[in-house]
């Protein structure tokens, strides 16, 4: 039997200066080599969820573990073993850095203080761009890419990461068709491939990769519905919470 | 042309050229932080010590690198603290700061305090000694080996804050560090160009490497070598045309900057993507 490689029990994060929590009460096992979407209308707690798995923000109550580690107490390492790819953010078109040397940064905080990069870790970043077909892009700046291949390139950087975890927050939205296919056929490829455990968070049914097995439902901080996929798409009250959710 | 003895041209040389390293390797990081107004905050708070030295009867030049590193020190821990922009909190600074100035200078007799105070804004490369010199290479090389023993870092901090957060990066203390870097430089170099002009230091040989690369490296490279070069054009000019020596390095390394975005091959779109094609 699987391990749980996420345990989240009865997980408050609460904001600075706010008082009610972004989310509330959390539950939630996942086994190794589990993909799952979370799903929600703007607002409704899924960054946070994510953020809270990976340690970027500090849960107010109850406990969580990942890796079988108390989060609060080991964020540096389940930072360093989670491919963390945070939601889609504008970058200066001029902005000084070629696509490979983006890739490269994955491995900065997995490598540690005092080590320098070397041959090694390059193999790793050509390799990371090979699996998401952006070799040829190796030389070209950053900010003069594509929106479907500049999201390709972050997953490459998360992926020389060699991460156990995937954390995705809406790789797909903002892309046109086909670079969302290519997106969703890479990270079904990547899932079958190396049996990683993917949580993705998307805000719209149409985004549920094919290899998903498990469905997440939040609304306003809580999880309303947790199931396999079929099971949650085909429930009414799924569409009705996407249509009319959100935190009020 | 000005006839100066030996010694003190080398002496001013060295200074204006570690000046320009120092400032314009730090500016690499600081356009990228898109912290510009740095400059003015570090001359101010430079301009109050100054006061403060006048104030309580001590060397203007100490309270001014006193106040400086205090600033620098404080700068980033506030901007943490306050969950603002660092330059909204450099905006603070230089506001308190000038208030500051004011307020010492008040408690000063006669108006020659005021002229004393305004020098450290204006600097003069004359005035340098051999311990300027010694602090300012000692610095340089403190940013050097910084900057090479925590490139994987620096670089992947001023990609992305948050990602680089995210994938186990502490990006607290190396933010902390160039915001640090930065202020301490600004405060070695006010003595050479002054503390207005130190920040045409800071930006100006950065903003040219800009024009020309896209890979962060190499305008880590570029950068100080153009600051290093307009420091001595600058000198020279100086030299023969009795301007100030703050002022030619400035005019220079505009120049400079002018040149490159009429060459800049960022311009040439076509050339450009023929070439990465």
């Amino acid at each position: 039997m699987n391990k749980n490689i996420i345990e989240l029990q009865k997980i408050n994060t609460i904001y600075e200066g706010e008082t009610i929590p972004v989310i509330k009460d959390i539950n939630l096992s996942v086994k190794t080599g589990e993909f799952i979407c979370i799903i929600g209308p703007n607002g409704a707690g899924k960054t946070t969820l994510l953020e809270t798995i990976n340690g970027l923000l500090t849960y107010t109550g109850g406990k969580g573990f990942v890796f079988g580690k108390e989060i609060s107490k080991n964020k540096t390492y389940i930072s360093k073993n989670t491919g963390f790819l945070i939601q889609n953010f504008e970058i200066d078109p001029l902005a000084p850095f070629l696509c490979k040397d983006v890739v490269l940064m994955g491995l900065t905080g997995k490598k540690g203080l005092f080590r320098f990069n070397n041959k090694k870790d390059l193999e790793k970043v050509w390799y990371s761009m090979g699996l998401v077909g952006m070799i040829d892009f190796a030389n070209r700046p950053i900010g003069k890419i594509s929106g479907g291949e500049f999201q390709k390139i972050l997953i490459a950087r998360v992926l020389t990461q060699q991460p156990k975890l995937l954390l995705l927050d809406e790789p797909l939205s903002n892309l046109d068709y086909s670079s969302r296919h290519q997106i969703e056929t890479l990270l079904n490829r990547l899932h079958e491939k190396y049996n990683l455990t993917i949580l993705m968070v998307s805000h719209d049914l149409s985004f549920i990769p094919e290899k998903c097995g498990r469905i997440l439902v939040i609304d306003k901080g809580k999880i309303l519905m947790d199931g396999e996929k079929e099971e949650v798409l085909s429930s009414n009250n799924v569409k009705n919470i996407l249509k009319n959710g959100g935190r009020k | 042309m000005i006839e100066l003895p030996i010694g003190l041209i080398l002496t001013s040389v060295i200074g204006a050229v570690l000046a320009g390293f120092a400032c314009s390797i730090m500016g690499t990081f600081v356009v990228r932080m898109n912290l510009a107004s740095i400059g003015y905050c570090m001359s101010h708070a430079a301009f109050a010590g100054a006061a403060f030295g006048l104030m309580i009867v001590i060397d203007p030049m100490f309270g001014a690198l006193l106040f400086s590193f205090v600033t620098a020190f404080a700068l980033g821990p506030i901007a943490e603290k306050a969950k603002l922009e660092s330059n909204i909190v450099i905006g603070f600074l230089f506001s308190l700061m000038i208030a500051l100035a004011f307020i010492f200078l008040n408690y000063v007799p006669g108006q020659s305090a005021n002229a004393k105070a305004l020098r450290i804004l204006w600097g003069s490369i004359l005035s340098v000694n051999n311990s300027d010199v010694f602090f300012l290479g000692l610095l340089s090389f403190v940013i050097l080996v910084f900057i090479i023993v925590f490139y994987k870092e620096l670089v992947s901090v001023m990609f992305h804050r948050k990602m680089a957060e995210a994938s186990g990066v502490n990006t607290k203390i190396f933010f902390f560090a160039v915001l640090f870097l930065t202020g301490i430089a600004v405060s070695l170099s006010l003595r050479i160009v002054g503390g207005l002009l130190v920040f045409a230091l800071i930006i100006n040989p950065t903003s040219t490497a800009y024009q020309f690369f896209f890979d962060f490296k190499k305008i880590l490279i570029f950068s100080p070598l153009i600051g290093v070069i307009s420091c001595l054009v600058g000198y020279y000019l100086s030299l023969i045309s009795d301007f100030p020596i703050g002022a030619s390095i400035v005019i220079v390394s505009a120049l400079f900057f002018a040149f490159a975005i009429v060459l800049s091959p960022k311009r040439k779109r076509k050339i450009f993507s023929l070439k990465k094609t």
